[in-house]
């Protein structure tokens, strides 16, 4: 495991760490050795002027963008290897976009169900068989050899198959309803993306992450397509969240709240953290010339 | 004149039961076309997939060249040439056993494979590329992705396209004559041949088709409505 002072990522509570993050597309370099420490529990916030990086910097956290050097290891999976499966740790790791993104094909129920059932029924399926194969062979004191083990945890696959889906559904529907109950969607359970506001598509969109059970949500300006008057309902969500020790990395232009929810600001520009500390630090007190200069802007 | 080509016609068509070959000649037209269209569905979706995916890696880089030039022969050279060399060139050297229709299936399959690739992949990168990375982001794997979010919806905007496609590939399949297969085509010229006589055969087969055709875009168009039901309701 990969820690911090001798210690284990378990120990310091680690969950990402980013060593010498660097992206280039083609010959421009988008972001330039980026070091960063998320812990368990912490709220980042991303801010900078609009072509720093912070996007690029998100997306690259779960390899939407391949990092073109250094090191993202999530619970001590280095993420940038081509060699590890990506889509295990995406599983863990939610994503909500600027323009929402709800699948078009499919209803609001489906839209959250669609993952967790496919992947949690294949998942299920496979341990189940096995599970099945091995309880048997361990009753008749027996054990497989390889080639016997794959032969019966195949056909055990295909007679479990349809008891497990029916199971995995019931679940996976069950937590979804329970979702939009949360966020008093319900009633729009069979309706299609394209009959919804911006605000509701994203709490969609934010319950759609939710229901992997994911251990860090990375938002990617979830305001930023908004009306005016939906920006609030969509916060209001992502506060909740924050308040019940979700860890999240909020890229966002919504200087208040950051300011409010965030346990950290990092500042970006040029490519490259210019600056990070507590919300008061750096909207009180801001060192960098180019914070000040950019705060001045915005606030 | 009106009368006799009438006359002749109604002899041949009702009572010496050409009717019958015409019904067995649109049936095979219809079965060319339609399943020609299946496997062009098919095939054309699996190369257009394998042309967007992405190229980092050297297989897919293999099979987009292997697809190129698959679609360059298609797409450069006659059906008529493709039938041809189908039936008496490829049959004969591998010694195979097929039925002219068969054959003339998979021929019209590959041929209109390798323009539905070309429909196919505009479909895809009409796709707003936001659904497959919102997929991609849950841990969806690739092929999952594109075919539970993004081929789905590429179907529904090349709906229209495919509909032509398959209206084209119906009056194509005139020629199939040409490896002896009897479509409605040659059962109409089996008619006029009968007794020199191709006035009122022709034009009855130009109407058939032409009804044919009529009766396809009246199904694409009522599909296409229903396709549309997630847009608003």
């Amino acid at each position: 495991m990969n820690g911090i002072n001798g210690k284990t990522t378990e120990e310091t509570n680690v969950l990402i760490e980013v060593r010498g993050l660097c992206k280039s597309f083609g010959s421009l370099n988008v972001l330039e050795n980026i070091d960063i420490t998320i812990r368990k529990g912490e709220k980042v916030a991303v801010i900078g002027p609009s072509g720093s990086g912070k996007s690029t910097f998100l997306r690259c956290l779960n390899c939407m963008e391949d990092p073109t050097g250094g090191e993202i290891l999530f619970e001590g999976e280095n993420l940038a290897d081509r060699k590890v499966d990506i889509n295990i740790h995406r599983e863990h790791m939610g994503m909500v976009f600027q323009q929402f993104n709800l699948f078009h094909n499919k209803t609001v129920l489906q839209n959250i169900m669609m993952a967790p059932l496919i992947l949690q029924t294949k998942r299920e399926i496979r341990e189940t068989a096995r599970a099945q194969v091995e309880k048997r062979a361990e009753a008749k004191g027996k054990k497989h050899n390889r080639f016997a083990m794959w032969w019966l945890c195949g056909v055990e696959r295909i007679k479990v198959s349809k008891r497990v889906k029916e199971q995995v559904r019931e679940r996976v529907k069950e937590k979804a309803l329970n979702l939009l109950e949360r966020i008093g969607l319900s009633e729009k359970a069979d309706a299609y993306p394209a009959t919804l506001s911006g605000g509701q598509k994203q709490r969609i969109a934010i319950v759609r992450a939710l229901a992997m059970n994911p251990k860090v949500i990375l938002f990617d300006e979830p305001t930023s397509a908004l009306d005016p008057e939906m920006v609030g309902e969509v916060l209001d969500l992502i506060r909740q969240l924050a308040e019940e020790g979700m860890t999240m990395v909020i890229v966002t232009h919504e200087m208040g709240f950051a300011r409010e929810v965030a346990d950290r600001v990092l500042f970006m520009a040029d490519g490259g953290i210019a600056e990070e500390g507590t919300p008061e630090e750096l909207f009180g007190n801001p060192k960098n010339p180019r914070t000040k200069d950019f705060l001045s802007k915005v606030l | 004149m009106g009368k006799t080509e009438w006359q002749l016609f109604y002899g041949k068509f009702i009572k010496a039961n050409g009717y019958r070959v015409v019904l067995r000649g649109l049936v095979a037209t219809l079965e060319i076309a339609v399943f020609g269209l299946l496997i062009g569905i098919f095939i054309g979706t699996l190369i257009a997939v394998i042309k967007v995916m992405p190229k980092y890696k050297r297989l897919p880089r293999i099979l987009s060249a292997v697809c190129d030039v698959y679609v360059g022969f298609f797409r450069g050279t006659p059906m008529v040439v493709q039938l041809l060399i189908g039936w008496f060139v490829i049959l004969p050297a591998f010694h195979l056993q097929l039925d002219s229709v068969a054959v003339a299936v998979i021929v019209f399959g590959l041929n209109s494979g390798a323009y539905i690739s070309e429909i196919m992949r505009g479909g895809i990168n009409s796709v707003d590329p936001g659904q497959l990375e919102a997929a991609r982001a849950v841990g969806l794997p690739y092929h999952t992705s594109m075919l539970r979010v993004v081929v789905p919806q590429a179907v529904k905007n090349i709906l229209p396209t495919l509909g032509n496609e398959f209206i084209t590939l119906i009056k194509e399949t005139s020629v199939v004559s040409f490896i002896a297969v009897v479509d409605v085509t040659k059962a109409f010229r089996q008619i006029g041949d009968s007794n020199y006589s191709y006035i009122i055969p022709y034009l009855m087969l130009a109407l058939t088709y032409l009804i044919l055709v009529i009766g396809i875009s009246r199904l694409v168009k009522l599909m296409e409505r229903r396709l549309a039901k997630n847009e608003r309701h």
